[in-house]
């Protein structure tokens, strides 16, 4: 079969395949259609997170396994870029989702925001490739422009920050000058001035300095005033814009409630990054800062909950789309445990001495970035489907509801089993490795080593495919749930 | 300065400010409750998280050997953890309290 015939072969299954899902384009704007390719891509990237973290995993009881033709050097590193990835994807499709709607006008510029999808999504297939073609080698200048920067988490090279750069400012100037020529609100202006941030701190990430502690420094503004600070934000505008969609909750109110995160993260998430400084080589002054801000940190979490109460005393959350608002509890109680608890038993430098860096950091982080993201996007997903659908019934005795109560279970379980397994495995290593022995080479091995530190890599990986399973089975719900609906959506009732 | 935790005290650590935390949402969250449902015995629950709250914020006080200015930061958990439910519950009264009946158009 020559290539002309594999494209025809592959174009006829892609018809058989959207025919089969039969969701309809015409019920969506151009804005809404890019917002779609960003969600698709953004569902193939979490896909891959999964895939390279089950085999990372799988590494972690078979170190044998692959070796030599996937590190896992590789696979952790693809694991957390796609995760990455893929939520800044579902972000910018969700952005560009509310965008019309909220500025009552057609998006300013949207050939330079499609091609903007298309530099990124080719930008990151190359990265990757990359990535599992090159994976061991010297380091040099030329290494860092094209194949890898070298950084931990953001290891794009320079030539995809730069891609990176410029699909933000595309980003931005689709967002601005649509909400200019259209209306402004509350919303717009916090959505307008976090983006600034979103491609302004990405830039402390793109150069180097020689003292390492300067270099870890800044380094730290990308992976946590980036990723913590303007995605929070961001989670804030599209939960904001969501809340009145799906619940009715008024205007007025969402946007003074994301008034007060806008306040609440200044005063205490921006310090309370200070927890990360503790150890780099800062001055001392970080412990206190660190320590005393982290520990107001939990703050806006305390508001949620007690938000939650008084809404459902007022609303009893009458709704249009159940899995929509299942997985915006979820993204509540993720949050609260995932950042809110499993962040504060580790934060404070006392204890933090002995955890930074261990399996407790990646307890941590799987809650954390799970329940404060990808449960986010995942209910978008579900917003935007019903849209994509024509609207239809996703409310009570829809049809093959299963489907998404088991993914939403498996899913949550899957994650918590992980977080839980990664805990057990993380107070090992840092009582052994670091407190018993020092943070010696030997205390590594010793606590890698450790029956209880192996046992709780098994269960993490039977979770990790539990997780898989939950996302297979979400990926299916995404594409088949509403199709052959009749019924239109329930209609919300606003406050 | 500080003084590292000591290694029997790293359970009581971990322990005690996961349950900081889980006490501080109980009480918000029973707090909020009693708003929404003037049960007498809800209040009373809210009361005895909070109080299950000071004494974590005792053990971790202990266990992570809070000393000096570090001491203020139990004080301010303890004092902030009471009064953050009841001045978030204002905020959610007072922006809800207007405009309950305009349409839904009229609202986004």
């Amino acid at each position: 079969m020559n290539a002309k015939e594999l494209c025809g072969v592959a174009n006829a299954k892609l018809d058989t395949f959207v025919t089969w899902t039969a969701l309809d384009r015409s019920n969506l704007s151009d804005g809404r259609k890019l917002a779609v390719n960003y969600f698709i891509v953004a569902v193939i990237l979490f896909f891959a997170q999964l895939l390279f973290g089950m085999i990372a995993a799988t590494q972690f009881i078979f170190p044998s396994f692959l070796y030599g033709w996937l590190d896992f050097s590789v696979n952790r590193m693809v694991h957390i870029n796609a995760m990455v990835v893929w939520m800044l994807y579902g972000f910018i499709g969700c952005t560009y989702w509310l965008l019309e709607d909220e500025s009552q006008t057609e998006i300013v510029g949207l050939k330079f925001g499609k091609l903007a999808f298309w530099v990124l999504t080719i930008a990151v297939a190359v990265v990757v490739l990359v990535y599992l073609f090159i994976q061991i080698g010297a380091g040099n200048d030329t290494t860092l422009w094209l194949i890898n920067e070298g950084r931990e988490y953001i290891e794009a090279p320079r030539w995809a920050d730069i891609g990176i750069v410029a699909v933000v400012l595309t980003f931005f100037y689709n967002v601005v000058a649509t909400f200019s020529k259209g209306k402004w609100s509350g919303i717009a202006g916090v959505l307008t001035l976090d983006l600034v941030a979103l491609a302004g701190l990405y830039l402390a990430g793109m150069f180097y300095m020689t003292n390492i502690t300067h270099e870890q420094f800044w380094w730290w503004w990308v992976i946590h005033l980036w990723v913590e600070a303007t995605w929070e934000v961001l989670v804030g505008v599209i939960m904001a814009w969501s809340l009145m969609k799906l619940l009715g909750v008024r205007r007025k109110i969402v946007t003074t409630w994301l008034y007060i995160e806008v306040a609440l993260m200044f005063g205490s998430g921006i310090l309370g990054l200070g927890h990360h400084y503790f150890w780099i080589g800062t001055p001392e002054y970080w412990l206190t800062i660190g320590g005393f801000f982290s520990a107001l940190e939990p703050i806006p979490l305390v508001a949620m909950v007690v938000h939650a109460v008084y809404d459902s005393g007022s609303h009893a959350f009458k709704n249009g789309n159940h899995p929509a608002l299942a997985w915006v509890i979820a993204h509540a109680f993720g949050n609260f445990f995932g950042a809110g608890v499993w962040g504060f038993m580790h934060t404070l430098p006392q204890i933090n001495l002995y955890t930074h860096g261990t399996q407790w950091s990646a307890s941590h982080g799987h809650l954390a970035f799970f329940g404060a993201y990808a449960t986010i996007n995942i209910a978008f997903f579900y917003l935007a489907i019903q849209h994509w659908r024509g609207d239809v019934w996703m409310s009570g005795n829809a049809q093959n509801a299963w489907r998404w109560k088991w993914a939403l279970g498996l899913l949550n379980v899957g994650v918590v089993g992980m977080t839980i397994a990664l805990l057990i495995a993380g107070y090992e290593q840092s009582f052994i490795e670091r407190a018993v022995e020092g943070s010696t080479w030997s205390g590594y091995f010793s606590a890698q080593n450790h029956p209880s530190f192996q046992s709780a890599m098994v269960w993490r990986w039977f979770f990790g495919l539990m997780t898989f399973a939950g996302l297979i089975l979400l990926i299916w719900d995404l594409l088949t749930i509403g199709k052959g609906e009749t019924r239109k959506m329930a209609v919300v009732e606003a406050e | 300065m500080i003084q590292p935790v000591a290694m029997q005290d790293f359970f009581i650590t971990f322990f005690s400010s996961a349950l900081i935390i889980l006490a501080g949402a109980s009480y918000a969250l029973l707090f909020a409750w009693s708003k929404v449902n003037a049960n007498f015995r809800i209040k009373i629950a809210a009361y005895v998280s909070y109080i299950v709250l000071i004494v974590a914020v005792v053990l971790l006080t202990r266990a992570a050997n809070f000393t000096g200015y570090w001491l203020s930061l139990s004080a301010v958990m303890v004092v902030g953890y009471f009064f953050a439910p009841i001045g978030i519950w204002h905020l959610c009264v007072k922006t809800h309290a207007e405009n309950h009946h305009k349409t839904l158009e009229e609202k986004l």
